[in-house]
């Protein structure tokens, strides 16, 4: 067994049992020698006292010999012969074992074992001396004499007389004898001695052995206790006993985990530091042994909770232990990270408001609560108006500044229960429980209110609206999240559509398959690949002559899946998928190469300007120059035959892109390419833009154009624009003329050029040539 | 002749304290004068003793070693010219009656051991012999004569 063993820890019942059955299995040996030996000796004590009680017989049957040899010499009757057979007989026995003769009857045949070492010799002589006796005896029976006879026992008899000679020769037999039996005796003490000895060295040996295996024992029961020791109080884990009464044990790293002594957690200071909340569970689980593990906070030094989690393990009914073992760990780090993944996962990381993974749970558990109490649920779905020329033309710093003080808006407007949401880019959702339609619509009014005041970026006052989406879903209703969502997607491009800056509730009407967005992106560009898209001509009038003088190259999709797709719908996705510099190029190429057309075709009068539009992502993008050199040389029109209409908003933006636009549309410029502002009047533009841009025309929007007949406030601001453009030496342009009356106040105005309804829808190219070549134009409706 | 043997591990141990003490005392007292000590074998058998003839006289030490098979005794008595007395039983030499002439005796010499007898012998004729009974009758004594 080896006791010391320290290559690795074994648990103490293995070695523990190995140690006890190898003191057993000692014992059990020794014992059996022990007892094995004794037996043996008892055997062999046996045998030897036989042999001494034969060999002591012979010095009796010598002296017998003796006397009776003597009696016969003297005529008496006697049988010295067979005292001598006796004696021979019996000397024989003792040297070489079996049975001794009975002499007399007294004694029974006495089985004798075979003689050995120093008895052996004697039991020799004493034989040698037997025969000389008994021949010596024999010769002076028959007369002869004694001198004759040879000893062979090598004495050296002194006297003559024969009766002296055979006492002689008896006490010589019977010495000889008797100290064969005395050595007989003493070899018998010699292994009584032995197994004295033997037995003491096996008790000896037996004692050390249980003594060393009690040490290694002990040794290995110390080891497992330092062993234990060492790993409860070098762990960082928290071990704590917890039982009737309280906390009856805690580790010494509760100094390292909260900085507390382990005496401040016994008794009831444990469950003092427990965090109010989780007392009850904590106090539960301890009662009853279970969950197998529990998570709880625990107070620290600093006053700190530090997050805990606990394993717990039954030990009651252990005598030594008797409580529930708690094994705690601080996984504070642990839940912070994890509280940081959960935020980072359902929070927008720029205006910390939940992102859209949340507002959909968000929904879903309002959904669950709204079935079961059977109220209703409002959901707004929020588009900033202008925000993507805010973005392009100042950057997306600005942007992002701008999007983190709408949130704030935001949530200064919405009430405590609302979740508020921004689903990407300038896209925000707000979501109502238990309220319907007038909660949302009130909601929506503070919303478009509290935007409607202009924000303060970066020295720059940003001026937008938002477009409202609102959808009610009654305690009865059944529409699905995605479902909801969408219905407030489509009441929010209605309400974009219809003018910007307001709100519309989603009614059924709405529902038309065009309009989701979902996929049109995809669908785009698809579209872009498949060439679904085509240019159709608005005709530009002059006002004075009636002639054509231009045509707007106006984008049209007509696409397999989604029919007619209004410019109005996709244009807005193409922007935002960054798809419009394609469909920019293509309309760019396309105007040009028909423009070439129409003049190879001698349609085209004099002054006639194709106008492409171009976004103000193509702008700040950068590239103009090149683009429309290269659609002029393919298509080997005259620069003076192109103008590009730009947005007013996408003229705004400064710094290093406005500069670089403003000079390539300089270069344009210079080269012969007109450039006029369209939709002028809603956007920024100072007259210090104005003044800075080469431009050539200025064309009114539309909502001034039509408004103008109802609200003299729009009257005012076309014919300001109209002066306007006159006093920098431009043209002015009105789009949107849908009556004669709008016509006729136009012309009043002094406005040069027209657009609308009222002389020509777009029309597709050949449309046109023929429009051109009949020169119907020419002839200007009348005013009514 | 000792008349009672005592058990093995009690004789040995006496023994043993019997002939360390004087083999201590004798060393420490005659450091010097053991040179001059006369070292004489005497081998005893069945029954002979075997002894040199003459010794110097002074300090004797008599090895006395047993052949056996019996054992055998040594008694060193001063010869007076006559055979030694005998007791009634006419096998044993009288110890009693040679006592004031004995110069030294080793009892009890067990076959196959050896034994010292330390004697200081003074000139004149000496007998060796075995008093066993019937051992002296068979032969076995010697005569020694020191000068």
């Amino acid at each position: 067994v080896r006791l010391r063993r320290r290559s690795a820890f074994q648990p103490f019942a293995a070695r523990g049992r190995v140690s006890v059955v190898a003191i057993i299995v000692m014992f059990a040996l020794f014992s059996a020698l022990s007892v094995a030996l004794s037996i043996r000796e008892t055997s062999r004590s046996r045998h030897r006292a036989t042999v001494v009680e034969i060999a002591s017989r012979q010095r009796t049957l010598a002296q017998s010999y003796v006397r009776e040899a003597m009696l016969v010499h003297t005529g008496a009757a006697a049988d010295p012969a067979l005292t001598a057979q006796l004696l021979r007989v019996s000397a024989d026995k003792l040297i070489d074992g079996g049975l001794a003769p009975e002499v007399n009857g007294d004694d029974d045949e006495t089985a004798l074992p075979r003689a050995t070492g120093l008895a052996r010799l004697q039991l020799q002589q004493s034989r040698r001396l037997v025969h000389d006796l008994t021949a010596a005896g024999s010769a002076w029976l028959a007369g002869r004499p004694l001198d004759r006879v040879q000893f062979t026992g090598k004495e050296r008899i002194a006297v003559t007389d024969p009766e002296r000679r055979l006492d002689v020769l008896a006490a010589l037999t019977s010495n000889v004898s008797l100290n064969a039996a005395r050595t007989i005796a003493a070899s018998a003490d010699h292994g009584i001695v032995q197994l004295i000895v033997t037995q003491v060295v096996l008790g000896v040996a037996g004692l050390l052995a249980a003594l060393l295996l009690a040490a290694g024992l002990t040794a290995a029961s110390r080891r497992q206790t330092a062993h234990f020791r060492s790993l409860v109080t070098a762990s960082t884990d928290l071990v704590l006993i917890v039982g009737e009464g309280g906390c009856q044990y805690a580790s010494e790293s509760v100094e390292r985990m909260l900085g507390r002594t382990g005496a401040e957690l016994l008794g009831s200071g444990y469950a003092e530091s427990v965090h109010p909340d989780d007392r009850p569970p904590v106090a539960d689980a301890c009662r009853r042994g279970e969950p197998d593990e529990i998570v709880f906070r625990l107070r620290n030094a600093q006053g700190e909770w530090r997050h805990v989690e606990a394993h717990l393990t039954d030990m009651r009914g252990e005598r030594h232990v008797g409580g529930i073992v708690l094994n705690a760990r601080d996984i504070s780090e642990r839940v912070v990270l994890e509280e940081e993944l959960t935020r980072q996962a359902f929070q927008d990381g720029l205006t910390g408001l939940a992102n859209r993974a949340l507002f959909r749970d968000r929904l879903d558990q309002a959904l669950v609560r709204a079935e079961r109490s059977r109220a209703p649920i409002s959901l707004l779905l929020v588009d900033l108006d202008g925000f993507k020329q805010i973005n392009d033309s100042y950057g997306h710093d600005v942007g992002d500044q701008l999007l983190v003080q709408v949130a704030e808006r935001f949530r200064e407007v919405a009430r405590a229960g609302d979740t508020v949401a921004r689903f990407g880019g300038d896209e925000f959702a707000v979501l109502l429980e238990g309220g319907g339609e007038t909660p949302a619509i009130a909601l929506a009014d503070r919303l478009l209110e509290r935007l409607s005041t202009p924000i303060t970026v970066a020295d720059r006052t940003l001026a937008f609206g938002a477009s409202i989406g609102i959808v009610t879903q009654a305690g009865d209703g059944e529409a699905s999240r995605e479902e909801l969502i969408r219905r407030a997607d489509i009441a929010m491009y209605t309400a974009k559509g219809a003018g910007r800056g307001r709100y519309e509730v989603f009614h059924s009407d709405m529902d038309r398959p065009v309009g989701e967005s979902l996929g049109l992106e995809d669908e785009i560009r698809l579209g872009i690949e498949r060439n679904e898209f085509s240019l159709q001509y608005q005709p530009e009038i002059e006002i004075a002559t009636g002639a054509i003088v231009g045509a707007e190259a106006l984008m049209r999709w007509n696409s397999p899946t989604l029919g007619k797709v209004p410019p109005g719908e996709f244009i807005p996705v193409a922007e935002s998928a960054g798809l419009i510099i394609e469909l920019g190029r293509f309309a760019m190429r396309e105007a040009c190469l028909q423009t070439a057309s129409w003049e190879s075709q001698g349609v085209l009068p004099e002054r006639f300007v194709t106008w492409v539009n171009l976004s103000g992502r193509q702008l700040s993008g950068g590239g103009i120059d090149e683009l429309v050199h290269s659609a002029l040389a393919e298509s080997g029109i005259p620069p003076r035959r192109l103008g590009l209409e730009i947005t007013e908003t996408s003229i705004v933006q400064g710094g290093v892109v406005g500069d670089r636009a403003c000079g390539e549309l300089q270069r344009l410029h210079s080269a012969g390419v007109g450039i006029a502002i369209d939709d002028f009047g809603t956007g920024f533009s100072s007259l210090e833009q104005l003044r800075r841009f080469p431009v050539d025309m200025i064309k009114i929007d539309r909502s001034f154009v039509q408004g103008g007949e109802l609200d003299p406030r729009d009257a005012a601001i076309t014919a300001n624009v109209v002066s306007l453009a006159h006093a920098l030496g431009l043209i002015a342009m009105a789009e949107g003329i849908e009556s004669p009356a709008q016509l006729a106040s136009l012309r009043e105005l002094g406005c040069n050029l027209a657009q609308g309804f009222l002389f020509a829808r777009a029309m597709p190219p050949d449309d046109l040539a023929e429009r051109l070549r009949d020169r119907l134009w020419e002839r200007v409706p009348e005013a009514a | 002749v000792k008349p009672a043997t005592p058990p093995g591990v009690v004789r040995t141990l006496v023994i043993a304290l019997v002939l360390a003490v004087p083999a201590v005392a004798w060393s420490s007292l005659d450091g010097t004068a053991a040179s001059s000590t006369q070292v004489a074998q005497v081998r005893e058998r069945d029954f002979h003793v075997m002894a040199p003839r003459f010794l110097a006289a002074g300090r004797v030490d008599l090895e006395i070693s047993n052949a056996g098979p019996d054992t055998h005794e040594l008694i060193v008595v001063r010869a007076d010219g006559r055979r030694l007395p005998l007791r009634p039983d006419d096998l044993t030499v009288d110890e009693d009656r040679i006592k004031p002439r004995t110069v030294g005796n080793e009892d009890d010499v067990r076959p196959g051991t050896e034994r010292t007898l330390k004697l200081v012998l003074k000139p004149g004729r000496y007998v060796l012999f075995c008093n066993m009974s019937g051992h002296y009758l068979g032969g076995m004594h010697r005569l020694l004569v020191v000068r």
